[in-house]
């Protein structure tokens, strides 16, 4: 029974990507916004003393001129500062009621609890949720927030962001998305040493020199891959070498330069990396769920040639879906023995022993005792066919 | 995590006064200039063609003012972001040591590289069997797979039953009940025969419940003799409910008219329905994330452990841990031995030795060799947890 009772911190530790999202996007915005104001004001404060110093250049007119600039640009910053703060509000809301949600948990007291299994229930669907986002099935994801009122578990907004820059790379085969937001990101990219910007600059060269547009190819390069030559000077090198050969060229690496499927390449560096900032799992918690859950559940019945050995309870004996998954998973470990009755599929412990029949099948005492009352004293293996007489059976001691 | 609450609550409070004084500050700067701009358009309406000295001077003023009230402004905005910045990272750290486990630490199996279309297809029959049609519907749609049209309406047929039986006031049982007696044969057959009990003694509570105790009656008479010789102690049981028909509330059958037996029943059909239809009683993807819970904080744990060594978890052939897991997700035996504390396998299988003692062939080996010839009883060892004695041949093979 005590197996019943429900372990909440291990319940509650795997629930630590959910909790942590909201506040990455939090502290993503925050810093936004004191970028934005910083440069705005500092732009505005520099023009002003520009005009104290030199007094004498500027008219009346010009100086009203200028003001009426400064006021339109600090209504736009003014206005993205509101939009930040409901932002904000949503996001700390959003981690509390996932923080509520979770507090649920410790208030039941068993696993038999209908309440709790409503919450395992709620806990699948969100999973899925997460699932759907990241693998782009935004539709399906969509419906099962709006069945399960499960709007603030969904991270709906930056698995949007992750999926259209990914589109946008995969598909239109454009940097556009994907630079801009490394433009916004520069400090916390250079933080964890990310050679994202440099990659998708690299990919935007390449295709000018696809296209043969040698000229832009080498002004983009004195522009946009210099920079970078402090550490990626071969590989700057290599495109410029680039240059000379044509895109159907079989010459490695140049052939691999101009590969389409350095498209792809970038969208999973991009996707990585986002995830990397804002401090999400790189792979869907489902899977890390159904690849621990599978080997702590797999056993070697479940892969056993003989169809007897298979229960269809258990998910690792569905060969055709949660046992193929399971198929190069490790097995479970047990340094303690737990016997499953073949009949009843009760534990078979010091309340109801294991029975051995002469033929070497074991099963439990009040499955034999069961079938013994209702046949005249006699019990039949399920397996073997052979009937006994139950006083045939013998106890099995297993500790 | 109460205390998480708390916090929020407060960060909520601090960022909504946080927030707005930084649009407060904008606010003052937007001021500041207009004013400046008004001053300024009254000196050129005063000033006209004048002393140009002057009004240079003049504007210099005006210029250094609203310098100062920008710089004033931009000031307090930085101090209160900053604040709030403080703040979050504070709240952060709470959330950290709340849910104090690193999934990044837990690298990811390549068991599902190339199933990507097993594990949509999974997911899918997960819908299905959930009775969640459209859901299934659009994901199968947007993961372009092919929905099983006939399982779908197998499943359909469950759910407007079950649907039926938990619908409250009603809970209509007469579909469960027909699909029961239609299906009897196959339910025997598979040991369900007590469904079909089970759905008669609801509609004969429902009757008592209603005050209709010339119907019970009556519908205990044509359905439960078939039953007598399985169930004949509840039906005894039940029979002694017409003497408490009018205080059922105060009567010791009090118990069996809570509000959990419709679910209990409704789980009941589900299950047997798919045992016939030969799939398993609850989603297996359900049972596996379930699993998963418990068994991915402990796999995390030691995983700190496994990177030191270079060993990961996914490429072994056992977990590195054990996964204490509940009686319901037990669903094959299990024997470690209790000499050697390893795993019975075919190679190495469970034998029991005459007393009644099981341990696992090489132990048994083990110990048969470790006697002496010439010793107390040549041949002979003693088990390892009685005074029994045995030898070697006497063990027998055990199939759990």
């Amino acid at each position: 029974m005590e197996m019943d009772k429900i372990n909440v911190n291990n319940m509650l530790a795997i629930e630590e990507p959910f909790m942590k999202a909201p506040l990455e996007q939090l502290k993503r915005s925050i810093r936004q916004s004191q970028k934005q104001a910083e440069r705005e004001t500092a732009q505005i404060n520099a023009a002003i003393s520009n005009m104290i110093k030199n007094k004498d250049m500027f008219s009346a007119e010009e100086m009203d001129k200028a003001l009426g600039g400064f006021i339109e640009r600090l209504k736009i910053l003014r206005r993205k500062l509101e939009e930040s703060k409901q932002e904000e509000a949503q996001l700390i809301s959003r981690s509390r009621q996932r923080a509520a949600d979770l507090n649920e948990l410790s208030s039941f007291s068993s696993t038999e609890q209908p309440e709790f299994q409503r919450w395992c229930r709620t806990r699948m669907e969100r999973v899925l949720i997460d699932y759907m986002l990241r693998n782009g099935n935004v539709d399906t994801a969509q419906h099962l927030i709006e069945n399960g009122n499960l709007e603030h578990f969904a991270d709906t907004s930056l698995f949007a962001l992750v999926m259209s820059t990914e589109r946008e790379l995969r598909e239109n085969h454009s940097c556009r998305s994907a630079l801009q937001w490394c433009a916004e990101n520069r400090s916390a990219l250079r933080k964890v040493q990310s050679t994202l910007e440099f990659e998708l600059r690299l990919q935007e060269f390449v295709e000018m020199a696809r296209e043969r547009h040698v000229a832009d190819a080498i002004a983009y390069s004195k522009k946009h891959l210099v920079a970078w030559s402090s550490t990626e000077l071969p590989r700057i090198q290599r495109a410029m070498t680039l240059l000379a050969f044509s895109p159907n060229t079989d010459c490695s690496p140049y052939k691999n330069m101009f590969d389409m499927g350095r498209w792809d390449y970038l969208a999973n560096q991009f996707r990585m990396v986002i995830f990397q900032l804002f401090d999400l799992p790189a792979q869907p918690l489902l899977h890390l769920l159904l690849q621990t859950g599978l080997s702590a559940l797999k056993t070697p019945a479940c892969i056993s040639d003989d169809p007897t050995e298979h229960n269809r309870n258990c998910p690792v004996c569905h060969l055709e879906t949660l046992g193929k998954l399971a198929q190069d998973l490790p097995l479970s470990h047990h340094v303690n023995s737990n016997l499953v009755c073949r009949i009843t599929g009760e534990r078979m412990n010091e309340d109801n022993p294991p029975m051995r029949l002469p033929n070497g099948y074991v099963y439990s005492h009040n499955s034999l005792k069961d079938m013994a009352l209702k046949n005249d004293g006699k019990v039949k293996c399920p397996r073997s066919g052979q009937s006994f007489k139950i006083s045939e059976a013998k106890k099995l001691f297993i500790s | 995590m109460d205390t998480l609450i708390r916090n929020n609550e407060k960060l909520a409070k601090h960022q909504a006064g946080a927030s707005q004084k930084v649009l407060n500050a904008v606010d003052a700067a937007l001021k500041a200039l207009e004013t400046a701009r008004n001053q300024l358009s009254e000196s050129i309406a005063t000033a006209g063609d004048g002393d140009d000295n002057c009004n240079s001077t003049h504007r210099e003023a005006v210029a250094k003012t609203l310098l100062a009230q920008v710089e004033r402004s931009q000031t307090t905005s930085s101090e209160q972001l900053k604040e709030l910045y403080t703040n979050v990272s504070k709240y952060g750290k709470l959330v950290d040591k709340t849910f104090k486990l690193d999934l990044g630490g837990v690298a990811e199996s390549r068991a599902f590289e190339d199933k990507r279309e097993v594990l949509a297809q999974t997911i899918l029959v997960h819908f299905l069997r959930e009775g969640d049609f459209e859901t299934a519907r659009r994901f199968a749609a947007e993961a372009r797979l092919q929905l099983p049209e006939d399982t779908k309406a197998q499943f359909e047929e469950m759910y407007g039953t079950v649907a039926e039986m938990r619908r409250a006031p009603r809970h209509e049982l007469s579909a469960a009940i027909a699909w029961a007696v239609a299906n009897r044969r196959r339910l025997e057959a598979a040991d369900l025969a007590q469904l079909e009990f089970a759905l008669h003694r609801l509609r004969f509570l429902q009757l008592v419940e209603a005050g209709q105790a010339g119907d019970a009656l009556a519908y205990a008479r044509e359905w439960f003799p078939r039953f007598a010789t399985r169930q004949l102690a509840e039906i005894e049981h039940l029979m002694g409910i017409f003497i408490y028909a009018r205080r059922l509330g105060s009567s010791p059958y009090a118990a069996l008219f809570g509000e959990r037996r419709w679910e209990d029943g409704a789980h009941a059909f589900a299950g047997a329905f798919c045992t016939l239809l030969g799939l398993a009683a609850a989603s297996p993807l359900s049972v596996t994330v379930a699993a998963g819970a418990r068994a991915l904080p402990v796999v995390c744990k030691v995983s700190g452990l496994l990177r030191d060594k270079r060993i990961e978890w996914s490429q072994q052939n056992e977990l590195p841990v054990e996964v204490p897991l509940p009686d319901a997700m037990r669903f094959h035996s299990v024997f470690a031995c209790p000499v050697s504390k390893e795993q019975a396998t075919r190679d190495n299988p469970p034998m029991m030795m005459p007393c009644g003692h099981v341990v696992c062939k090489a132990s048994l080996d083990k110990l048969a060799r470790g006697v002496r010839p010439g010793s107390i009883a040549s041949g002979r060892f003693k088990c390892p947890y009685c005074p029994g004695l045995s030898v070697l041949s006497d063990a027998r093979r055990v199939y759990f």
